[in-house]
């Protein structure tokens, strides 16, 4: 049974329609990804969902329990919808402690005292952080307040748990950590959780689905592994990773293999679209999929090399062709003057 | 509680206390008689009487001369001090910076009396300078001083929008200049003033709607010479006929709100666009100020110069007066010495009621009103709607009505609404006049404070199940709690400052000092005047010295 249903939402804010229709499922134990670049209308989708945003259209159930609905005329406010949001800011409340900011919400459904206190600290035990309950929220780190974000979201055993880019304010390194042990919470604690962000490599390893938005319309949707190595549209392709893109004219089909030339230079791929011969098109490679040949060979171009960078853990190749730059990774510095550089036929899409 | 009708019930409150008596007024201009009259009649008998008097017309080209003036002095004045405190090393910024706004919580009447007591042709200060000059070399009762007096009184007005808006600036603009050698002055007027220009014109704006509503000023300074403004020119109105000539008095209420409203409408049309100057540059970046290298000292010279004369001469006149016996030409300021006239206040029982109004008032008024102030805020919390469109625009129409007209207003709401007159003789009566007065500053205040509390906040509230009415009282009113405080010493200053609101609604019962002084000074009683201004002058200084303790933001 699905845990969420939205139906065919569509929002306007003034002249510029923020969602157009747009329909996900949440089956129950399920983490879902809302995946899109700013202005997508990811965010939009996860508020009108808390109830913190009124959709112009559209239907949305939780649990079994419809809570808005333009034909039937029903929109449950935010607090009796019964779930929890983790928000980007996290939101601490900061005149009240990390203990008052977590109980709160139990305190609003009428639990006893003499039970609160166990629940809260169970909580904030479970997120590391029993020793912080006096504390004020200006008194903790960054990944401290996120966590009390997090244990102040699920305390109440929400069916359903919200959250809008959570760990966008940590630095790069926590933000690591923490994907691998939220989605272990998350399991844990058998919640269904609805997950916003843009950055598709915390999207592939945080949810069990992807649900990718663009201009305020579902571009695609599945697990992580088929969106990132399936693509059914351009944008996708381009969206989920790095990427080399090249503009060109199909100039022969036959079957799932098609060519596609530019003015000086001729590559075989996989044909994505319905596109025939003399169409333009545009063809596209991830850069990991990508390597330099030793000689001349099938699918490989000669190019020269403009620049190389060093970021770490790998060397970035710098090529022009046409004027667009290809890049390409490797393990070692090389030297300037052509390469060959390969381009596998059947990892590069032509769409 | 179902919150949307909640909200149209506030906003319906602020229209009937704001149109109710605007529109008595109004109804009034176009009688022929007082509107209790029986046999009062529609007409535009007093239009055609006003509008011909030659008394109206010097008084309005009087008004319009004085409020350019004060525009012509308090611009380039204001926004040179705001670069200077604001934006650059002058010696002593800090001490001067709150010192700078304390003519906006002087009451007008009593800064009036003081240079009348120090600078008048008996004052303190004219006889000193006649013991050089052998004459007084300057003439208090003129359109020109009180010209010049107003005009640096409202120095502080400018100031306030400048500097906010310059603090807001980007101190690399600046130094851009400078780096391409431009000088401290040449930085200032070439490039921070121009960028905050929309600040200017709506500060500017904001002084020529004060001038017209100017009452104690023109009323102590321009009185002895026939000096009439508009207010004053109301005000003479009022036993002009031996009857109550009301119809007279609406109809120059009326002429009065016609010139000041659509001033009131042009600044609200310039919120909008000073808002998108300041984001254009956004974000408090870290202050940076501009050297003045050898301009230091004159610059520091030049403010005090303005404090002694604005703060420093008619606070002295005021304190000196209340302590001497009597004052003239040859008289030793240390043979007179005396505190009898505070004692002596205790002789007149509206005197004492009028004390105990005035700290009643402002503390629990002041307090009530600031509930009010936030109540209605709250209402209108984040709300996107039509209704919250036109409710932004009432609570701005008490701003254009000056405060002796508003007094008046009420004065016949309260003789017109029955069930409002076992009140008149209170202080109520003039609290909810005052409440009305202060309205559009309480209701910034609030809005202030609100704005400083992010949605998500209070969004957080309503997912953990709060209503909206219970997040605001465990979310956002805790929140807010040190502007609640905040606005309530602002508030309590500013009715303790109030006198002309009250003009009109004087009568045993509802006295306050401010509209006593302005009564007494009718009878001549300079020693009661001057030891009602000690003592009003004082309850200001202790507002203000409570706010500053509490670093509450005294430039709001």
């Amino acid at each position: 049974m699905p845990e969420l249903v939205a139906e065919d939402i569509v929002k306007r804010l003034g002249e510029n329609d923020v969602l157009r229709g747009v329909s996900v499922k949440l089956e129950r134990g399920e983490i879902v990804a809302l995946l899109g670049p700013s202005g997508s209308g990811k965010t939009t989708l996860l508020r009108c969902v808390a109830g913190l945003e009124r959709p112009d259209a559209g239907r949305i159930v939780i649990g079994d329990q419809p809570v808005f609905d333009t034909a039937r005329r029903i929109d449950v406010p935010a607090e009796k919808r019964g779930i929890g949001l983790v928000f980007q800011s996290y939101a601490l409340w900061p005149h009240r402690t990390v203990f008052a900011n977590v109980a709160y919400a139990l305190r609003l459904r009428g639990v006893a005292d003499a039970e609160i206190r166990p629940r809260v600290a169970q909580a904030l035990e479970s997120l590391g952080l029993a020793q912080l309950g006096s504390r004020y929220p200006h008194q903790l780190s960054g990944g401290q307040q996120q966590r009390v974000a997090l244990a102040r979201a699920v305390v109440y055993n929400p069916s359903l748990l919200l959250m809008d880019e959570p760990l966008s304010n940590l630095d790069a390194k926590l933000r690591e950590e923490a994907r691998a042990w939220l989605r272990e919470l998350i399991k844990r604690l058998q919640l269904s959780a609805l997950y916003v962000t843009h950055d598709q490599v915390e999207a592939m390893s945080i949810a069990d689905r992807i649900v990718l938005l663009e201009a305020g319309r579902v571009e695609q949707e599945g697990e992580p592994e088929r969106i990132y190595e399936d693509p059914a549209t351009l944008m996708t392709a381009e969206f989920m990773g790095s990427n080399n893109r090249l503009e060109g004219s199909i100039r022969s089909v036959s079957g799932e293999r098609a060519e596609i030339a530019g003015p000086n230079w001729a590559l075989s791929g996989t044909l994505r679209t319905g596109k025939q011969a003399g169409e333009a098109a545009t063809a596209l490679i991830r850069i990991e999929s990508m390597r330099l040949a030793e000689e001349a060979g099938e699918n490989r171009l000669a190019l020269p090399l403009t620049s190389v960078l060093y970021v770490g853990e790998r060397w970035e190749y710098l090529f022009a062709l046409d004027g667009q730059p290809i890049r390409v990774w490797g393990s070692a510095r090389i030297d300037g003057g052509e390469q060959h550089i390969h381009f596998p036929a059947d990892k590069l899409w032509i769409f | 509680m179902r919150l949307p009708s909640a909200r149209n019930l506030a906003v319906l409150a602020v229209a009937v206390a704001v149109l109710a008596p605007l529109g008595l007024l109004v109804y009034q201009s176009f009688l022929d008689a007082p509107f209790f009259n029986p046999s009062a009649k529609p007409s535009f008998a007093a239009y055609q009487y006003v509008l011909v008097d030659p008394d109206f017309h010097t008084a309005l080209a009087t008004s319009i001369f004085v409020s350019t003036a004060m525009v012509i002095i308090a611009v380039p004045i204001g926004s040179l001090f705001a670069f200077l405190l604001v934006r650059s090393d002058m010696p002593g910024r800090r001490v001067l910076e709150p010192l700078v706004l304390i003519p906006i919580f002087l009451s007008p009447v009593v800064l009036a009396f003081g240079y009348v007591v120090a600078a008048g042709p008996v004052g303190f200060f004219s006889l000193w300078a006649k013991g050089f000059l052998g004459v007084v070399p300057w003439n208090v009762y003129s359109v020109a001083s009180l010209a010049v007096i107003a005009g640096l009184a409202h120095v502080p007005h400018i100031y306030l929008y400048a500097s906010t808006a310059l603090r807001t600036l980007n101190p690399d603009v600046e130094e851009a200049a400078r780096t391409m050698g431009a000088g401290p002055l040449q930085v200032a007027l070439a490039v921070s003033l121009p960028l905050i220009w929309p600040s200017l014109v709506f500060g500017g704006a904001l002084v020529f709607l004060l001038g017209f509503e100017l009452f104690g000023l023109p009323l102590v300074l321009g009185g002895p010479a026939g000096v009439l403004v508009l207010t004053t020119y109301l005000y003479k109105l009022t036993n002009i006929l031996g009857t109550p000539s009301y119809h007279l008095m609406a109809v120059v209420a009326v002429v009065i709100v016609a010139i000041t409203m659509p001033l009131v409408i042009l600044q609200r049309r310039f919120i909008g666009v000073s808002a998108r100057y300041v984001t254009l540059r956004g974000r408090g970046q870290a202050v940076r100020r501009m050297p003045l290298g050898s301009y230091r000292w004159p610059a520091l010279l030049l403010v005090v110069a303005w404090l002694g004369f604005t703060v420093v001469v008619p606070l002295a006149g005021v304190a000196l007066r209340s302590v001497v016996s009597n004052w003239g030409e040859g008289v030793n300021v240390f043979e007179v010495l005396t505190l009898d006239h505070f004692a002596e206040l205790g002789n007149f029982p509206n005197l004492v009621r009028g004390i105990v109004n005035t700290l009643l008032i402002a503390t629990i008024g002041g307090a009530a009103a600031v509930a009010c102030y936030a109540g209605v805020a709250l209402a209108v919390h984040r709300w996107q709607s039509r209704v919250g469109e036109l409710h932004d625009f009432l609570v701005l129409i008490p701003r254009a009505i000056p405060g002796i007209v508003v007094g008046l207003a009420f004065l016949w709401l309260f003789l017109f609404f029955r069930p409002l007159s076992p009140l008149r003789n209170s202080p109520f009566s003039l609290w909810i006049a005052y409440t009305v007065v202060w309205l559009a500053y309480g209701l910034r205040l609030i809005t202030a404070a609100l704005l400083q509390i992010g949605p998500e906040l209070e969004e957080a509230g309503r997912v953990a199940g709060a209503s909206t009415l219970r997040v605001y009282f465990d979310t956002t009113l805790p929140l807010i709690r040190f502007g609640l405080l905040g606005s309530w010493l602002l508030i309590f200053m500013m009715f303790v400052r109030e006198y002309s609101t009250g003009v009109y609604l004087l009568a045993p019962g509802a006295e306050t000092i401010g509209s006593l002084i302005v009564s007494l000074w009718g009878t001549g009683a300079l020693d009661l005047i001057a030891a009602l201004s000690v003592i009003n002058i004082a309850l200001v200084g202790a507002g203000l010295a409570a706010a500053l303790r509490l670093g509450v933001r005294v430039d709001a």
